[in-house]
């Protein structure tokens, strides 16, 4: 059963540690190259950048005094030329890393979405599908503008840093030494908003996902929401969700604006600290004149990377709160996945057989109890008992969807739990209780069965299930092109549809769960004989409640209490006068 | 500038707090550029003049002095513009929580027409992406815009006090950066369009996949899935590379241009300097101050650029925003004074759903209290027959009535509200059962509660859950089977005591004998109920009043369970198929 629902906030297991980081750059080191060559650009085109100050000192120093009019020319033309060189090196860097930061971003997506697709159900059933998606697509959008230009500019910020810090020890290393003592007080405050600051963008996180969750399934069951005129109550709730992710986004930027005032407010005292010092307290003897100014000049360029520097980690930790998210995602440990040594599911004859099978849905109840049945190959297996008697959960166990609590399924021999999952789920053909359509046209919808199928024989298998003359009398038949969850079509036409797509797949082993719920009995005596057509050679296991259905079965178990309490042909078991008997009759009149 | 008028009326309640801000970021552009000259300040007096040594000695307490203020000015400067900031992410956050309300409610009162056209994953980047886009520019373009548009003009002012032959000759190359921005704007618009949409497609396919996870799975089709998704990143990736690497095409020549302020401050100011028009110290000056002018320069490429993604963005909420649902209360509606009675007619009913028509000139009436059952084949318009009682769609022709009243003439409150329905696809709502069962009627006690899910006979099985009405469910009720969830539908339907009670196919899933007792406590409602019940199985029709026979949507006949065995027809072959 569901753990989260819309406005539950997900706690985060892991603690903040540098591992994000690290693991970002994993991904980072694909692009290694690139990324290398896009720094020694950006290094060169702040070198070419240098050049300006120095020429205009130069024109100011040499040119003016001597009233050469040619050499301001000159030196104007090769000014222009430095920005020119200046802009195109790092315009070529910038377009490098666009292209490097959006691949990396892809590449992220593109693990996080292939490791849901091995996550189980059960992961699926117990949050709300808003959430997943949000990850998959808003977090991950989140953190682009970090991969692209976070990296290098943190190098480069450092390398700025290093550079500077050298060349005022360089000039004056008394002065040099008042701009540092502001360092100790900067990282003081950065450490304070830092933990702050990550706390908070993890709500903003969290406060986010539960109102995506709340507007996917507002979007999803809108019918519902109207039937029921329950318009002001969702309004409501969205407005507290609102509010929530309101308050979290202002607590956090209470701490992420203050990072540049700050930054400021400390630069400015330094260079107050610079004029003190340098002309009251050493003395114009130890420090000369030009040195206090250029050092003021030094020191706001000392600041400006460090600025930069406390709003690249202010990115960074914003980034954080949903690469923590995406990580976790992506570790989230598989719970049906291919044993290491996994072979290949020989092709299947049909032998099921369950070994003193116990299962119960993680911390839930127990479901099944010491199971064992097998069913031969070909041999249709009528599941009938009670509503939530674990009938469902069976044939799931057959497929592998959820790993077994004790005991044992074995398929012609082979425990399934040793074959991979895919040479398994792809010889059986599953009728699911909810039959989800996909958008797109019918015809992709029946070959979602078997992909390599052609026209004519998805179209057969329509015509098996009875659905193809409907089809027929739409305007654009096959390809007419159906909305998100068959929305159109009746319930009753869209199980048909799945029913067509599960016959296309051609499967050794047949389920049919409640597959023709839905469907009038008139349609469904019509598909019954292309179900028993279709049964031979197969082994097959049906779920109905209707026992019209189920009759000609070659064996009817009756699933209560944790097992089956009675097996054998509709007639052994009428004559038993048990359980089935009971239920037969009263669904006579 | 629609758009403009449309995020002002947005900020209802926030207008003079983003004026204010506005302003202040004006007040701090002013102050920033004051800072430096203080500092000059202290230089020319204290380092320059050639008696510099005695100054200091004489006149440190000025000194003092004078650092203070600079410090203290900053001081009061970063308050101001944090003060600002915050001003912004206020006003920003109070727009964008006004807009996406608005949304919200919007998508709540669609009818089907709307839900063709927007897939869920696309109304969902409408809200989330989109929506950020906003804020984005509200909090942050339009701070740049005045930001720069200050510096500039007051840069302007200062060059040409200083010298206009100068001032006129930096000011020269505006143009061109506008001239470049245009080309730029014109061809980077349709690919933050192409982006929007290609962001669309990715979270569609992603939502579908992830709501579709068990087929998916059943059918073994990761990687299929996979590579579906794939290809929709892949796209989404390309549109991002094309258009930041088209605004990459422009940059260099703004930047360049932008840089270039500085060449021509060489030239000119040494030509002007050599001649005497200026003084070296105003070519110091006019070097220091270069910077203003151009950094506004610079910002026009950045904020064109965002600002085209904003508009992409902001049209598309724009449709949410004011889509109108064609099915909405009436101007003229009337307000029923007391409960509904519960008698419905059809009259000459037509309806298409699109070009294909799905009811036909149906007529029926239906009695306060009576039993109604509906049968008929797959796709014969049973579920469209009664989701036109509630509106969920408007007839094309006729009229469908309540207590004699055309449904379109009711308010929807009232007439929904009157409705109990437990649809075929059972749509719960991740949240406890006990939060599922009182959706329709939050108010409702923990003893109503159980009430209603004893008539739905699910009292039984809930309480055998670990937490019993605690129980959070997943989304879509997974995890629990089929006839559960139908149970729980139909509780959550017979907790709003409706006067019209409809359930379409609520007990296919559900075994015999849960239902003969759901039927048994359908019949002992403590509140008095117009019942019509969609059903495939006899079990289920054979006790109603009167039996509707809905084929190729047209009602092909009406009678009891002992008429309608009596005579040719669907029934009596349904009847003979389960027997």
């Amino acid at each position: 059963m569901a753990r989260n629902k819309f406005d539950i906030d997900e706690t985060l297991e892991s603690p903040f540690d540098i591992r994000h980081l690290k693991r970002s750059l994993v991904y980072c080191g694909k692009y290694k190259g690139k990324i290398f060559f896009s720094l020694t650009l950006s290094a060169l085109s702040v070198i070419a950048g240098l050049f300006g100050p120095m020429i205009t000192q130069y024109v100011l120093d040499v040119s003016i005094p001597a009233g050469n009019v040619a050499e301001v020319l000159i030196m104007s033309g090769l000014f222009l030329l430095t920005i020119i060189v200046s802009v195109l090196l790092s315009v070529s860097r910038s377009r490098i890393m666009t292209k490097v930061g959006q691949d990396i971003v892809y590449d992220i997506r593109k693990d996080l979405f292939e490791h849901l697709q091995r996550l189980s159900f059960e992961y699926y059933d117990s949050r709300p599908h808003g959430k997943i998606l949000t990850r998959v697509i808003n977090y991950i959008n989140s953190i682009s503008d970090l991969m692209t230009n976070g990296l290098i500019n943190f190098i480069l910020e450092i390398f700025n840093l290093i550079f500077i810090t050298i060349f005022m020890f360089f000039v004056s290393w008394r002065i040099a030494l008042v701009i540092l003592c502001g360092l100790p007080i900067f990282l003081g405050i950065m450490l304070i908003i830092k933990n702050k600051q990550r706390r908070a963008w993890q709500q903003v996180s969290n406060k986010s996902s539960n109102m995506n969750a709340y507007i996917h399934e507002s979007i999803v069951g809108t019918k519902v929401t109207q039937l029921f005129t329950r318009e002001e109550e969702n309004a409501e709730i969205f407005d507290r969700l609102q509010n929530n992710y309101r308050k979290s986004w202002m607590r956090a930027v209470i701490f992420s604006n203050m990072v540049w005032p700050t930054v400021d407010d400390i630069s400015i005292v330094v260079r107050g600290a610079i004029y003190i010092t340098g002309l009251l307290v050493f003395g114009t003897g130890v420090v000369s004149l030009g040195n206090i100014v250029a050092m003021c000049s030094y020191a706001s360029r000392f600041w400006q990377p460090l600025l930069n520097l406390s709003n690249l980690m202010n990115t960074f930790i914003n980034a954080v709160a949903y690469l923590e998210r995406i990580f976790e995602t992506m570790d989230e440990p598989i719970a049906v996945d291919d044993a290491p040594d996994a072979k290949e599911m020989p092709d299947i004859k049909g032998e099921v057989s369950f070994k003193n099978v116990t299962f119960k849905y993680d911390t839930g109840p127990i479901v099944l109890e010491n199971l064992s049945f097998t069913a031969k190959p070909g041999e249709s297996i009528a599941l009938v008992g009670p509503t939530g008697a674990g009938k469902t959960t069976i044939v799931n166990l057959i497929s592998r969807f959820y790993n077994l609590t004790g005991g044992e399924v074995d398929i012609d021999g082979v425990d399934i739990s040793s074959v991979t999952l895919h040479s398994l789920r792809s010889q059986m053909g599953i009728m699911l209780q909810d039959s989800f359509i996909f958008s797109g046209t019918i015809m992709d919808n029946i070959k979602y069965g078997r992909l390599d199928a052609t026209d004519e024989e998805a179209a057969a298998a329509a015509k098996v299930v009875g659905v193809d003359e409907f089809i027929q009398t739409l305007p654009d038949g096959y390809n007419t092109v159906v909305n998100e969850r068959g929305a159109g079509l009746s319930q009753g036409q869209k199980q048909l549809i799945a029913f067509a797509r599960t016959i296309l797949a051609d499967p050794k082993i047949l389920v049919l769960d409640e597959a023709t719920s839905s469907i009038d009995a008139k349609t469904e005596r019509y598909l019954q004989r292309g179900i028993d057509h279709l049964l031979k050679g197969r082994t097959s296991f049906i779920i109905a409640h209707r026992l019209s259905t189920i009759r000609n079965c070659d064996r009817i178990m009756y699933i209560s209490n944790k097992g089956i309490t009675e097996s054998g042909t509709h007639e052994e078991l009428l004559a038993k006068k048990g359980d089935y008997y009971h239920l037969y009759n009263s669904q006579a009149i | 500038m629609f758009l403009f008028r449309w995020l002002w009326t947005n900020m209802e309640g926030y207008k003079a707090r983003y004026v204010l801000a506005m302003c202040l970021s004006v007040v701090c552009q002013v102050m920033y550029l004051v800072t430096p000259m203080m500092s000059q300040q202290i230089v020319d007096t204290f380092i320059m003049p050639s008696d510099a040594a005695y100054i200091i000695k004489t006149q440190s307490a000025l000194l003092w002095q004078m650092v203070w203020i600079m410090i203290g000015f900053t001081f009061l400067r970063t308050v101001i513009q944090y003060s600002t900031n915050m001003l912004y992410e206020v006003t920003s956050q109070a727009l964008i929580y006004r807009v996406r309300k608005k949304m919200y409610e919007n998508i709540n009162k669609q009818d089907a027409t709307f839900y063709d056209r927007f897939r869920t994953g696309d109304i969902m980047t409408r809200m989330t992406g989109d929506i950020d886009m906003v804020r984005h520019s509200v909090a942050w373009i339009i701070k740049t815009v005045i930001e720069s548009l200050t510096l500039f003009v007051a840069s302007i002012i200062y060059f040409f006090s200083m010298d206009w032959l100068t001032a006129i000759c930096l000011i020269a190359l505006t143009p061109v950066i506008f001239g470049v921005s245009f080309f730029f704007k014109k061809k980077v618009r349709p690919m933050y369009v192409t982006l929007r949409e290609k962001l669309s497609l990715m979270n569609t396919a992603a939502e579908e996949n992830i709501s579709g996870n068990r087929v998916v799975k059943a059918f073994a089709r990761e990687d299929y899935e996979i590579g579906k998704f794939d290809e929709k990143s892949v796209d989404y990736s390309k549109a991002n590379k094309r258009a930041a690497l088209t605004w990459l095409d422009f940059f260099p020549i703004i930047e360049i241009t932008a840089q270039a302020l500085s060449v021509i401050q060489l030239l000119l100011g040494g030509i002007f300097a050599i001649s005497g028009r200026i003084t070296v110290g105003e070519f110091t000056a006019f070097a220091g101050l270069i910077w203003t002018l151009a950094n506004p320069m610079r910002n026009i490429g950045t904020i064109i650029n965002d600002f085209q993604r904003f508009t992409a963005s902001a049209n598309k909420i724009i449709e949410v925003y004011y889509g109108r649902s064609k099915i909405a209360d009436r101007e003229d509606a009337i307000d029923l004074p007391e409960r509904i009675k519960g008698s419905i007619e059809f009259q000459n009913v037509d309806f298409s759903y699109g070009d294909i028509q799905v009811l036909h000139d149906i007529n029926l009436k239906i009695e306060p209290g009576e039993t109604v059952a509906i049968m008929g084949p797959t796709g014969s318009g049973k579920t469209t027959l009664v989701e036109l009682i509630a509106r969920i769609y408007d007839v094309n022709g006729g009229k469908v009535t309540v207590d004699g009243n055309d449904v379109r003439m009711l308010k929807l409150k009232q007439l929904r509200g009157s409705i109990g329905m437990a649809t075929q696809d059972v749509l719960l709502y991740s949240d406890t059962i006990d939060g599922n069962i009182a959706f329709g009627n939050t108010s409702m006690s923990e003893e109503e509660v159980v009430r209603c899910a004893e008539y739905a006979d699910a009292d039984g099985f809930i309480r055998k859950l670990s937490e019993g009405y605690e129980t959070i469910v997943g989304e879509r009720g997974v995890g629990l089977s089929g006839g559960q969830k139908q149970r729980i539908a139909l509780a959550r339907a017979l907790a709003v005591k409706p006067a019209i009670l409809v359930l379409d196919d609520t007990t296919s899933a559900v075994d015999l004998e849960t239902e003969t007792h759901i039927q048994e406590s359908l019949r002992n409602l403590d509140f008095p109920c117009t019942k019509i019940i969609i059903a495939q199985r006899i079990s289920s029709a054979k006790d109603a009043d009167k039996i509707v026979i809905l084929q190729n949507g047209t009602i092909a006949d009406v009678g009891t369970h002992e008429e309608l065995i009596q005579r040719e027809g669907y029934y009596r072959e349904v009847y003979e198929l389960q027997h």
